[in-house]
């Protein structure tokens, strides 16, 4: 107990570095800008800035991808109170009352309360993550070979069945993703498998270039089959961005439920920050003395969806650093980052890489101070940047994800991974497969392997081994669970946000 | 709901994907293809059965396109060119060089979709200063450099 509060002070007092102070700054603010573009997603950012974090020290990277998943989330705010046209699918519960609050003249207002509910969001979430995050690594120190191998089967029929409008699907792509996984030198025995005479394919494919193609090129392909439209302009408005003390006494009950309703569904594997804001949405609505304000511009609706969506953010890293299975696209995508700096999620972190774990979660927590400050303070500027064109986005995406790419080996041929990748996911995301799947397959079928091949190897061939274990018999139980979970999450998803009468117009934009 | 015709090409995709994939495992020796083939048979039997409620949808509901619902608004000319520029970018960069290839390919872009000119120069100036500032001078990466610089 004790070291760990001391490790809890160390991580601060690292945190706390100019290198990361600036990490942070820099993180938040690009995160808010990407989520404030309409075309433009977290998972997207995150991995389009994952080259630029592989020189830094893993505390400090990690730091970065951090705040730009939080600035992100936030940033979908910004677009969905002022121009009606939700940044993130994480704030579309948000635009029904903070944009009807801005046509009524309040959307500092509006972006005062989207603020402050976020920070509170966030920085509540924080505790989850101290709290349980230890606690469920210790549990994974009980899993060998064979459990190790349930481990990855169990992380991919979650993503594959929640994130796709198919199971079957979803769980196709996540075992195309596994067949490529297998491309490069065998991690047992060092023959070369599926490789085509190339080289550079030794180490497999690269998972980042596999990222930065999935999300970032991919999305540039959806932008330029669409035709380019203007934005509407952002409104301007003259109230000051600030809350008075009774109407944050007012949303203090709302943020406090949306916050452990966010966490909650941030720490389970599958469900993110979208259902979460109707969630929070609903509930400000059911619990409101106030209820005839809802639908025209009730403050309370704004905290209760900022609040749930930010919420997510600290819970859904818990399931990704102590099992390595991220439950949406964004922790994917962080996941990535994470072992690219070398590291894999489990005990380890919490053990071995403690002193760097911890500073990550100071970080995190810092973060929302951040993102509170530059929030409120950046808001109009932020407004005029979500109206950027897409034909401007298109080309200045594609450079960014050339050049990142590139940078990972300074190896032109990770440029044309990066483009196969990018075709492939415009494709799977034309036909509805997962790419997120792909991703977390990618990750996840090396240590399937070795966990199968090594409990093989022990047993002398005896398939019987994978299920000896009651871990693997609970693992094997929670996958089942987990390829049927999308149909528990379907409907509920459904209930929450169609009780809520959404703008279809809101809907469509959110979904496309 | 009704089968869409377009899931035909997502089925013989992941055909093809298996039976490349296992043609060319055959040249791996016995403990280096186990798990190979064990998540070729994975996509394989999972495709099935996609096959099988596809056929089920089609006999209850009926077929439909699909391709109406899968390119709606789809701009062929646009999406082309950008697919083509982002190729020809690729070979740029390796002959002329990095910042001459991304000014030529930022240029042709925005002159064919439109951005006024104000805009196109501040987005260029901004990308390039960028990409100086983040990964030469922060990262020390040696970016390509081709006949010009």
């Amino acid at each position: 107990m004790l070291e760990t509060l001391q490790l809890m002070g160390q991580g601060f007092v690292s945190a706390l570095s100019f290198m990361n102070i600036l990490a942070m700054a820099g993180g938040v603010a690009l995160g808010i800008i990407i989520g404030c573009l309409p075309g433009l997603s977290a998972a997207m950012g995150v991995a389009l800035m994952l080259p630029l974090t592989f020189s830094m020290p893993a505390d400090t990277g990690l730091i970065v991808l951090g705040a730009i998943y939080c600035g992100a989330i936030f940033g979908g705010s910004i677009s969905a109170i002022l121009i009606h046209t939700p940044g993130t699918p994480a704030s579309a519960a948000t635009a029904i009352e903070g944009y009807q609050m801005t046509l009524q003249g309040k959307a500092g207002k509006a972006l005062a309360t989207a603020c402050w509910s976020s920070f509170w969001g966030g920085l509540l979430s924080c505790i989850s993550l101290y709290f349980f995050a230890p606690l469920l690594a210790q549990l994974a120190l009980k899993f060998m070979s064979a459990e190790k191998f349930w481990l990855g089967i169990f992380g991919l029929t979650i993503i594959a069945g929640v994130s796709s409008k198919s199971i079957v699907k979803g769980l196709m792509s996540g075992a195309m993703g596994l067949i490529i996984s297998t491309i490069g030198l065998d991690p047992i025995d060092g023959t070369k498998r599926f490789m085509f005479g190339q080289s550079f394919l030794a180490e497999g494919v690269n998972t980042t270039c596999a990222l930065i193609g999935l999300f970032s090129m991919s999305q540039v392909f959806i932008l330029a089959e669409k035709e380019i439209k203007k934005r509407a302009k952002a409104a301007k408005f003259s109230d000051k961005i600030t809350l008075t003390k009774a109407e944050r006494k007012k949303i203090r009950p709302t943020i406090i439920r949306s916050w452990i309703m966010g966490n909650i569904i941030g720490i389970l594997p599958g469900a993110g920050a979208s259902i979460a804001c109707f969630l929070g949405y609903n509930s400000a609505k059911q619990f409101s003395k106030t209820k005839e304000e809802f639908g025209h511009g009730a403050i309370e609706g704004v905290a209760g969806s900022e609040a749930a969506n930010n919420a997510v953010t600290g819970g859904s890293l818990i399931p990704m650093l102590t099992l390595g299975i991220p439950g949406e696209s964004v922790t994917a995508v962080l996941m990535g980052g994470l072992i690219i700096q070398g590291l894999a999620p489990g005990p380890e972190l919490f053990t071995k890489h403690a002193a760097m774990t911890y500073t990550f979660f100071a970080g995190f927590v810092l973060v929302q101070f951040f993102m509170l400050a530059i929030g409120t303070l950046g808001c109009r500027g932020f407004a005029q940047i979500s109206r950027l064109s897409d034909a401007i986005l298109i080309p200045c995406v594609t450079v960014l994800c050339v050049i990142g790419s590139y940078a990972i080996h300074r190896n032109m041929s990770d440029v044309v991974v990066m483009i196969i990748f990018g075709v492939l996911g415009y494709l799977m995301r034309k036909f509805d497969l997962n790419t997120a799947a792909v991703v977390l397959a990618l990750i996840l079928g090396p240590i399937s392997e070795k966990g199968l091949r090594g409990a093989l190897r022990v047993s002398g061939g005896d398939i019987g081994c994978l299920f000896k274990s009651p871990v693997s018999w609970v693992l094997i139980i929670l996958s089942i669970i987990g390829i049927f979970s999308p149909f528990l999450m379907d409907k509920f998803e459904r209930k929450v946000a169609g009780d809520e009468n959404v703008d279809a117009a809101v809907q469509d934009e959110t979904l496309s | 709901m009704k089968m869409k015709k377009t899931d035909i090409g997502v089925v013989v995709f992941m055909y093809a994907f298996c039976a490349f994939f296992y043609a060319y495992s055959s040249k791996l020796s016995a403990g280096s293809k186990t798990y190979p083939l064990f998540t070729i048979t994975l996509l394989f039997g999972l495709t099935t059965l996609y096959l099988i409620q596809m056929i089920i949808a089609a006999r209850k509901f009926g077929v439909e396109s699909g391709v109406d619902k899968v390119f709606a608004g789809f701009k062929a000319l646009q999406f082309t060119l950008s697919l083509v520029l982002t190729i020809v970018y690729f070979f740029l960069v390796k002959y002329l060089g990095f910042f001459s290839a991304t000014t030529i390919f930022m240029i042709a872009s925005f002159v064919y979709l439109k951005v006024p000119l104000l805009h196109s120069v501040i987005a260029l100036v901004a990308i390039n200063l960028l990409i100086y500032l983040a990964f030469v001078l922060f990262l020390g990466v040696r970016l390509p450099s081709g006949i010009l610089f």
